[in-house]
């Protein structure tokens, strides 16, 4: 007669149904969670990032000028170099024949830092030369246009970088004529002979 | 007296900024001579037009971004010139309908890289000098021109200057020299 009202969930030893059910639930929430932000945040693994920097084009590439600055980038199967405001100019990646990187140490500051250490007295500005430069990466890339003409073109690149884009080309279906440690010689070569 | 000295250098460094600024741009005026781009030069007869070929490093351990800047510069500077009724390069499918076709070869002799670095701090040393021969030959091997050639940077550019100057060189020598006219030439024996 005199019973006492009992959960469905309650035993004799307790609680223990209760908490199996919410830990079921916790569990299952967390498994979908981790594979929602697992699918958002990992990329397809075949597809690389597109290179892009922000370089100097030297000479060369046809539609640019010479020494504009600008975004190199790969776009597709294009290498694409876009002056800030105008319009693109690209090549095609396969049509590049030879690619090398170097580089290369040159004045910062222009023509006011050229006036400025003529107009250091007592030979100050020679000082000066000392600590205005700075090294570049450089790119060089041979490449035919449509006539099979071969053209040239030179970008200067910060530093480090020259070589990612090289490598990134050549993944891409670039040629080149020299072997790797050819390359490396050359690039070396130029290093120990061209420190500016 | 300080003050005096001063001003004279500042003097001094302008003067030599204005006359690097003026000499460029009289060179460019030179080279600006107009001619007909209607194949016939100013004295009315046939010009010719040239394929550049790519530069020949010889024995000299030269840097690729320097083969490619020569070639660059020869193409830009020999386009200014004017004397050219088409300026190839090379590989060019066109120039194998092109009857009267000088070819330029280009061969490094001599290379020092030097530095800009040296050349700020020093004046005196540190120089980048190229010497190059360059021979103009038509199809069948001719040589029409043959010119040693230098190029250099002394005193105020980066390296690669060096290469525009040699171009600019080879450009003004070939106008300079005397061609034959065209029609005086080896017939075509294909192109290169």
């Amino acid at each position: 007669m005199n019973r006492r009202i009992v959960p469905a969930e309650h035993t004799p030893h307790g609680y223990m149904p209760m908490p199996h059910r919410v830990w079921a639930y916790l569990i299952l929430l967390i498994g979908c969670a981790v594979a929602a932000l697992a699918q958002n945040a990992s990329p397809p693994t075949n597809v690389t990032a597109p290179f892009s920097a922000q370089v100097t084009h030297l000479m060369g590439f046809e539609g640019a000028a010479n020494n504009a600055g600008g975004t190199l980038s790969i776009q597709g199967s294009a290498l694409q170099f876009q002056k800030n405001g105008k319009p693109a100019v690209e090549v095609s990646i396969a049509s590049v024949q030879d690619v090398f990187a170097g580089d290369q140490s040159r004045q910062v500051g222009g023509l006011p830092m050229t006036l400025g250490k003529a107009a250091t007295p007592f030979g100050g500005g020679r000082v000066v030369s000392l600590f205005a430069h700075k090294k570049y990466d450089t790119l060089t890339l041979e490449y035919v246009d449509a006539n099979g003409g071969v053209h040239g073109a030179i970008f200067q690149l910060q530093k480090g970088q020259g070589g990612t884009l090289r490598d990134e080309l050549v993944a891409r279906g670039a040629h080149v004529r020299q072997s790797e440690d050819e390359a490396t010689k050359q690039s070396t070569a130029e290093v120990s002979s061209d420190h500016k | 007296m300080i003050t005096s000295k001063r001003v004279s250098l500042i003097l001094l460094a302008l003067a030599m900024v204005a006359m690097a600024v003026a000499h460029p741009l009289q060179l460019a005026a030179q080279a600006a001579t107009p001619k007909s781009s209607s194949g016939r030069d100013s004295s009315g007869g046939v010009q010719w037009s040239v394929q550049v070929v790519q530069v020949d490093p010889g024995d000299v351990n030269l840097s690729p971004s320097f083969q490619i800047a020569i070639y660059e510069s020869l193409l830009q500077e020999l386009g200014k010139t004017k004397q050219f009724k088409q300026v190839l390069r090379e590989g060019d499918r066109n120039a194998t309908e092109v009857s009267d076709l000088l070819i330029l070869k280009t061969t490094v002799q001599k290379y020092t890289a030097g530095s800009e670095t040296r050349r700020a701090v020093t004046t005196v040393s540190g120089a980048t000098k190229l010497t190059v021969r360059s021979q103009l030959c038509t199809r069948g091997g001719q040589v029409i021109v043959e010119r040693t050639v230098d190029g250099n940077v002394r005193f105020l550019g980066s390296n690669l200057r060096a290469t525009h100057n040699l171009a600019r060189n080879v450009a003004n020598t070939i106008k300079q020299s005397a061609l034959p006219e065209p029609s005086l030439s080896v017939p075509a024996q294909g192109a290169q």
